[in-house]
């Protein structure tokens, strides 16, 4: 054995332990993979919870109405980002889509991101601000009104008729709209589930699990956004809304939780041979992302808090400060919570030997492709690009409205 | 009269235009940005057969070697070797059937070679022959003891291998290899002759192995071997739950 294999099996083994084949020692899919199920996530829960308002009718979050599609937008666009810098040659990704290969679930990916993109996203966005884009460049002289004529495809129909054809398309858009979001994300969830040789992806629940996680971590961020974004913007945060939008996350934690139990509980129950090495890694390298960070305080905590507001219902219904602090706190750390399950799909699925006998360790990098930094840097861009999304089509008008004089909306009617 | 396209509202007649705009950019790009030898597999197949094809012919296959050398084929089919192809040990020799006298195969005589499929590995199959390089009678070449037309071990396998070829050619390259099989397992005579009624003894407790494994053996045998301290090592599991007795390389 020369001597740079020496050097290199002595940099490599100590992050193994027991037996393990030589091209398992190495993870290959990285910091960049977690990050790509966490956006597309995100973009599913945020239409799920935009859908809310315009199929469900659930007049209260009609203020997160907006925010939510541009959030959605604005994730969509970098969640293929994490993709296209994780392949090799990340010049050649539209090769998949030039050569289509019907068979292989990965390739299909930019399908189904494209069918998501462009006949729900943009299309829900464009019917939703038509009426604005046209008013907005009335208002506006110079590029800007250009840009707004251009955007609004140089629509001028104002009359009640085009209106009221708007709102049907939404409708429409909603509807068509709400599988093609199960799609996005199922979709990454079959991925991971149909591994078959990997037992812990290897899972018809895992679409499902993936689905709940993304409604949650979807709700969760519009909240946030809305009660960081609303009060800089000048407006005062709607509890009514904020009530209605926890309740409805409460209960996707739920559905969340109970469904990543039946997995584990199953898994406990078949008893399979990979089930010893697999409790081995949860319990020695992924005890703090899973057992701590995911189900302690990305979901047993938040879980408790919001259980706190509804059992002492009083107390908490007169103080909405006390309120916006539990939620607060709540969603940032269910956005943790997510992000773990995230990686705990991801780089758990690869730290086991598939020999059963083995762990081995990930080293992320700092710098570079599949760096941490790179990865920090994807995790902000969507907030920019929000950012300049709530700059051309601004939702402040309905995100601060109150509406009922709800400002003072205690939880009487939450959660009926 | 009403004309048709106003029965389509303004809105939607906008979005028709952009749809059909990236369908026609689509449809523009698919039939005739992208080369045909990219979308139709089975021009891509033709291009692969032409492109096959155009690489010289380097083997001539077993059939060609008969014709000179038909002795040698009908030893090899009989031996061991019988499924190997001439061409898989003499290289390609297409220039050698066109050329006989000037052209050679190559005959691998080097020790090097024979071991690439017969040295041991415990990946291999525990039955298929296979030893230690460095320890089979080193600097002889194989080619003295064995034909490799027709490979036979020098020596007929007797006693215990006869039968058990697999465990002894295991034992052979394990440390275990100076141990006679009845150190370890008594066998009664009549086993030889009914050997699935009449079973040889295997040792039933860690305290056997300790015979010479243990911290205090006094064994003469045990002189070189490796100990342990028998009430902590393993806990409460017997000896072969980890260890292999006839390849007794610590295997966790």
């Amino acid at each position: 054995m020369n001597h740079d294999l020496m050097r290199q099996l002595a940099e490599i083994l100590p992050r193994i332990q027991g037996f393990i084949y030589p091209n398992e020692i190495e993870i290959h899919w990285g910091m960049l993979i977690v990050v790509y199920p966490y956006i597309t996530g995100v973009v599913a829960g945020a239409f799920i919870l935009a859908s809310l308002v315009k199929v469900f009718n659930v007049k209260e979050v009609q203020p997160l109405y907006r925010l939510s599609l541009l959030t959605a937008l604005a994730y969509l666009l970098v969640a293929p980002m994490a993709l296209v810098s994780h392949l090799g040659h990340p010049e050649r990704f539209y090769e998949i889509l030039l050569t289509p290969n019907t068979s292989s679930a990965m390739a299909m990916f930019g399908f189904v991101y494209a069918w998501y993109l462009m006949a729900v996203l943009l299309l829900e966005i464009w019917f939703v601000h038509r009426m604005d884009m046209i008013a907005l460049a009335e208002q506006h002289r110079g590029a800007m009104r250009f840009v707004y004529r251009a955007l609004s495809l140089y629509s001028r129909d104002t009359s009640e008729r085009a209106v009221a054809f708007d709102h049907s398309a939404l409708k429409v858009i909603t509807i068509v709209g709400i599988p093609s979001a199960f799609l996005l994300h199922g979709y990454v969830g079959f991925i991971f589930g149909s591994v078959k040789a990997n037992p812990w992806w290897s899972s018809v629940l895992i679409p499902i699990v993936f689905l709940f996680s993304a409604i949650v971590s979807g709700i969760a961020l519009v909240i946030l956004l809305y009660m960081i974004i609303n009060p800089l913007a000048g407006g005062k945060i709607n509890m009514k809304c904020v009530d209605k939008a926890v309740d409805f996350l409460f209960y996707a934690v739920i559905v969340d939780f109970s469904l990543e139990m039946v997995d584990f509980i199953h898994r406990v129950y078949q008893s399979e041979e990979e089930i010893k090495i697999l409790s081995e890694m949860v319990m020695n390298k992924l005890f703090l992302s899973l057992v701590v960070i995911q189900v302690l305080l990305g979901m047993l905590l938040p879980l408790t808090l919001i259980s706190i507001t509804k059992i002492f219902r009083k107390r908490f219904g007169a103080s909405e400060d006390l309120r916006k602090m539990v939620y607060f706190l709540s969603v940032l750390l269910i956005q943790f919570g997510i992000f773990a399950t995230r990686w705990n799909v991801v780089i758990g699925g690869q730290m086991f030997s598939k020999s059963f006998r083995g762990l081995t360790t990930y080293k992320m990098e700092f710098g570079g492709l599949e760096g941490l930094l790179y990865a920090l840097g994807l995790l902000i861009l969507p907030l920019v690009i929000l950012t300049v999304l709530l700059k051309i089509l601004p939702p402040w008008k309905e995100m601060k409205e109150l509406r009922g004089g709800a400002a003072g909306g205690g939880l009487e009617t939450a959660g009926s | 009269m009403v004309k048709f396209p106003e029965k389509i509202p303004d809105s939607l007649a906008r979005l028709l235009v952009v749809f059909l705009a990236l369908v026609a950019a689509g449809a523009f790009v698919v039939l005739v940005v992208i080369p045909r030898p990219m979308k139709d597999v089975r021009l891509q197949w033709a291009d692969d057969i032409k492109r096959e094809q155009a690489k010289p012919v380097r083997y001539a296959g077993f059939h060609v070697c008969v014709e000179c050398h038909g002795e040698i084929y009908e030893m090899k089919k009989k031996g061991y070797h019988r499924d190997l192809s001439c061409e898989t040990c003499h290289g390609p020799a297409k220039a050698h059937t066109e050329d006989p006298d000037k052209v050679k195969p190559v005959i691998p005589a080097q020790r090097a070679f024979c071991p690439l499929c017969h040295a041991y590995n415990p990946s291999r199959p525990r039955g298929f022959p296979q030893i230690n390089p460095v320890v089979h009678n080193p600097l002889k070449a194989c080619a003295s003891c064995h034909n490799p037309h027709d490979p036979k071990p020098p020596t007929t396998p007797k006693d215990c291998s006869a039968c058990h070829g697999e465990i002894a050619r295991t034992k052979a390259v394990s440390h275990h290899v100076m141990l006679a099989c009845t150190t370890c397992h008594e066998v009664p005579r009549q086993h030889k002759i009914s050997p699935r009624s009449v079973k040889p003894s295997k040792p039933q407790t860690r305290e056997f192995c300790g015979k010479c494994h243990a911290k205090d053996a006094r064994d003469k045998m045990a002189k070189d071997a490796p100990r342990v301290d028998l009430s902590e090592h393993g806990e409460k599991y017997v000896c072969w739950q980890c260890h292999y007795p006839h390849s007794p390389e610590v295997e966790n």
